[in-house]
């Protein structure tokens, strides 16, 4: 993306940011609350109005609605989760397929992620509201995945989650990205497990990109470990 | 006892025609968290083209379908434009508008079809004085036993396609979670949309099965309607479908057993009362509904 | 643009220029036009009282309510009874249906300290619907005469004011009951205004804000809820009162005591503008004159009006006040007072007094 500049209705809260996440990398957004950084994800997915470019492998997307985005190959999983709680983990599955045409490869899929996932095979029928937060967390990224994305937007997956969940999460992200080549757009709070995962890191603040660069970079500049890091 | 039989029968046929409008009342609340006060109009409009369709010469059955095209249309015309719309400005605008609608629906009935005789929907079923069963000493015509019968596959097939259907799963999603809907791909506009077309093409259906019972049709046919509907509702719980066929049912024959053992007090034309106070005491002390979970209270 | 302050000279007269024409109208009307004419502005009059009473609960509290028909219908209903059964003076019936009112409106706010906007609906649909069936019902036609009404409830002998001097005939009650009406709503809208400018006005407009908010600021939501339901009933009885006085009769399904009149109330509100104190009196009249001219068409098609609605069966008024809501609610949703005050203010800004020299109103 390009100047990317978006809001929610008269108040602009990104002003012209600039951000690329090439195939098969990940890419974490780091920054203080209210630095803009979900505002990014919603832009991105399609959930609020944006200007500037916005591009998907050339292809420019800046007015493409959030429901094609989803089967043109971007998946979002939003802050808070964002689980259907009234519908059954396996009816969750089944709504992230929905653009999806072939029955027979939609279970196989869920077949694969219940691998991936077994806490959410055991709870197949269960009622998605009763599971916890880490296993919503599970849920709400193997949803996500059912679309067969190749960008996984992830807003702050370690929101209230326990560390060892958070850990979790954060392999199977990391496999994801390895094995199957998915690119990552994270935004997270906790800065040091971001760091480990990311390939490219960008800062924001208050609206605007203060400062990009490697995972390696960001880590060792002095003046970003002091106000981020608590180094 | 026979006496009993009768008024149960007659109760489940009346009863089911309030519980299709009052499944369409719970679908728009659940797939866009509205009150469609126009609910009984539409239905009423609905059912007056369904009479035009068979004066043209339609055969019954086909302009019964018809209708309820013609409904689902209107359903979700209305909801694409004007509930949409004002819906983002404020949720009482939203209730204005229904009434709004309520109104100028009423009004372009009559204006329509108004100082012609009187309309004669002719009933689905033989319903000739000689058409009826006796089973357990009291009279069930064929004509009642049509309406329960077609109202029951109707709601039966609306329940499948919740539950087994994507389509159905993408208005449960919705209806959960818009936001994540989107995110999930679901065409939510569309969705919303078909909601409100549906609960209309139900209405549509309990218009035309209860001015085959009627006879004669006026402005004025689904008010009565509207209003055991919003009492099944309301019993049911706003957010529940079997609660408001369950409540639906219970409603008609309560109001039968009711008016029937005690004509003094409430006799038939007090039968509506029994409705009205059903809304206030579930509301008063029950507000979520008997089977619903729906957020009624404030925080 | 023309900028003043508020409170100077210029203000003033603006506000004199203002009051001197209603005033001319007001004497104009019941003494130059004729006796059907003048009656037409008395059923203006009522639905002015009975939409700001509306008002008060719903575009200042938030709150709604489609059940005021049945307030209106216990306002006539109480004064019939007392006049035709008990020999009561007209006068006072109005303080008694005020009283009736008033209790019987707080009952019915007891369901929306708990419940939501749409499902208060409800409750009010009930309501509106259950008064005139109750009226109906066979138990109470003791007190009511069922579904026939309750008929002659007049001023025996139209009283002598001052000024008016000696009143006769039809001409002479349909002045009486135009200056009757009159005072009601002059009063109606000084309650409305003082309630609005006080704190308890503020009150209101917090809860219909944010009601969770209100009440952590302090806010009593039982007692303000319960009390505003009520003085909102009493206004609306005092239409009724005037309504049955004015026809002589009043019947279960009567002009404004089904659940129709409940939407009238609510159109006019709207139309006129909602939360405003002068909405409610422009939308009576705006509402008597749309249904007047409107009442014809079809019979003689005469004017636009008749070019569009030539081949209807009947009267296109409730369509046409339906769409009027539906554009009302996207394109002005304060009504044509606030489109008034919009245009007016590219014309005239009334500069605020500077802080603490007093408080500028809500509305």
């Amino acid at each position: 993306m390009r100047g990317l500049t978006a809001g929610y209705g008269a108040v602009e809260v990104l002003h012209g940011i600039d951000l690329d996440v090439e195939d098969g990398e990940i890419v974490v957004i780091l920054g203080a609350n209210g630095a803009g950084k979900t505002t990014t994800m919603r832009a991105v997915s399609g959930m609020i109005a944006r200007t500037g470019t916005v591009e998907l492998s050339g292809v420019d997307i800046a007015r493409t609605g959030a429901e094609k985005l989803v089967r043109l190959g971007i998946a979002h999983v939003p802050q808070g989760r964002g689980t259907f709680a009234e519908l059954s983990v396996i009816d969750n599955l089944r709504t992230g397929a929905y653009s999806r045409t072939s029955r027979a490869e939609v279970d196989a899929d869920i077949d694969r992620w219940f691998g991936v996932f077994p806490r959410l095979a055991e709870r197949r029928d269960q009622r998605a509201g009763s599971l916890s937060g880490g296993e919503q967390q599970m849920l709400a990224i193997a949803r996500a995945l059912m679309s067969r994305p190749r960008l996984l937007l992830c807003d702050e997956p370690s929101l209230g989650l326990a560390p060892l969940i958070t850990q979790e999460v954060f392999d199977v992200l990391r496999r994801l990205n390895s094995e199957d080549g998915l690119s990552v757009l994270l935004v997270e709070q906790n800065a040091n497990l971001a760091l480990r995962v990311a390939s490219r890191v960008y800062l924001l603040e208050t609206g605007t990109v203060v400062a990009s660069g490697t995972a390696a970079e960001i880590s060792s500049d002095d003046s970003i470990r002091k106000a981020y890091l608590g180094a | 006892m026979e006496r009993f039989f009768q008024y149960v029968f007659d109760g489940l046929s009346f009863g089911a025609i309030y519980a299709l409008l009052a499944l369409g009342l719970v679908v728009v609340f659940r797939g866009t968290g509205h009150l469609n006060f126009a609910q009984g109009e539409m239905a009423m409009i609905c059912t007056f083209v369904v009479w035009q369709f068979h004066d043209w010469g339609v055969p019954l059955v086909l302009a019964v379908v018809l209708g309820m095209v013609v409904g689902f249309a209107l359903g979700a015309g209305v909801e694409a434009t004007l509930i949409r719309g004002v819906a983002k400005k404020s949720q009482a605008g939203v209730f204005v508008v229904s009434i709004a609608l309520f109104l100028g629906l009423n009004s372009l009935a009559a204006m329509v079809w108004g100082n012609l005789p009187p309309e004669q929907l002719p009933s689905l079923f033989p319903d000739e004085p000689v058409d009826f069963q006796r089973i357990f000493g009291a009279v069930w015509r064929y004509e009642y036993i049509g309406v329960l019968v077609v109202a029951l596959v109707l709601m039966g097939l609306l329940f499948l396609l919740f539950a087994k259907t994507k389509f159905g799963l993408a208005m449960r999603a919705v209806a959960s979670n818009p936001e994540s809907a989107k995110l999930a791909g679901i065409p939510t506009s569309l969705v919303l949309a078909s909601s409100w077309g549906i609960a209309s093409a139900m209405g549509a259906l309990s218009g035309s099965l209860w001015g085959g019972i009627v006879g004669e049709l006026g402005a004025g046919l689904m008010f009565t309607v509207f209003i055991y509907a919003s009492a099944a509702a309301t019993l049911g719980g706003f957010d529940s479908p079997g609660g408001a066929v369950i409540a639906g049912l219970s409603i008609g024959v309560g109001e039968q057993l009711l008016a029937g053992y005690f004509p003094g007090w409430i006799g038939q034309e007090m039968k509506l009362s029994v409705a009205l106070i059903t809304i206030f005491v579930v509301l008063l002390f029950k507000p979520s509904g008997l089977f619903g979970s729906a957020k009624v209270e404030r925080v | 643009m023309w900028k003043i302050r508020e409170g100077s000279a210029q203000h003033w007269l603006l506000r004199s220029i203002g009051i001197a024409i209603i005033a001319v109208v007001v004497v104009w009307v019941p003494t130059q036009m004729s006796s059907s004419r003048i009656g037409q502005f008395s059923d203006a009059f009522i639905l002015m009282i009975a939409a700001m009473s509306l008002n008060l609960v719903l575009g200042f509290t938030g709150q709604i309510s489609i059940g005021h028909s049945a307030f209106f219908g216990i306002g006539g209903y109480t004064a019939a009874i007392l006049i035709k059964d008990h020999g009561w003076s007209p006068g006072y019936t109005f303080y008694a249906a005020a009283v009736v009112a008033f209790v019987v409106g707080c009952l019915v706010a007891l369901p929306a300290l708990r419940i939501r906007g749409v499902y208060l609906a409800l409750v009010t649909l009930a309501v509106a619907v259950l008064f005139p069936t109750l009226v109906k019902w066979k138990k109470l036609a003791w007190l009511t005469e069922g579904a026939m009404g309750i008929d002659s409830v007049r001023y025996e002998e139209v009283p002598v004011w001052p000024i008016l001097g000696e009143l006769k005939g039809r001409e002479g009650r349909a002045v009486f009951m135009f200056w009757l009406a009159l005072i009601v709503v002059v009063v109606t809208y000084l309650v409305c205004r003082g309630i609005v400018k006080s704190r308890f006005g503020r009150a209101l407009v917090a809860i219909r804000d944010n009601e969770t908010a209100a009440a952590v600021m302090g806010v009593n939501l039982t007692t303000t809820k319960v009390l505003v339901f009520g003085v909102s009933a009493a206004l609306c009885a005092l239409a009724g009162v005037l309504s049955t006085l004015k026809s002589g009769v009043v019947t279960p399904e009567g002009q404004y005591v089904t659940l129709l009149g409940s939407i009238v109330f609510l159109l006019v509100m709207v139309v006129g503008g909602a939360g405003t104190l002068w909405g409610p009196i422009v939308g009576g009249l705006v509402y008597v004159w749309l249904d007047n001219t409107t009442r014809d068409i079809g019979t003689d098609s005469g004017g636009i009006l008749g070019a569009i609605f030539g081949w209807a069966d009947q009267s296109p008024a409730t369509l046409i006040l339906g769409v009027a809501l539906v554009l009302i609610m996207f394109l002005a949703p304060y009504g044509l007072v606030g489109l008034f005050r919009k245009l007016w203010r590219k014309v005239v800004v009334v500069l605020p007094k500077p802080a603490g020299s007093g408080s500028s109103s809500p509305s």
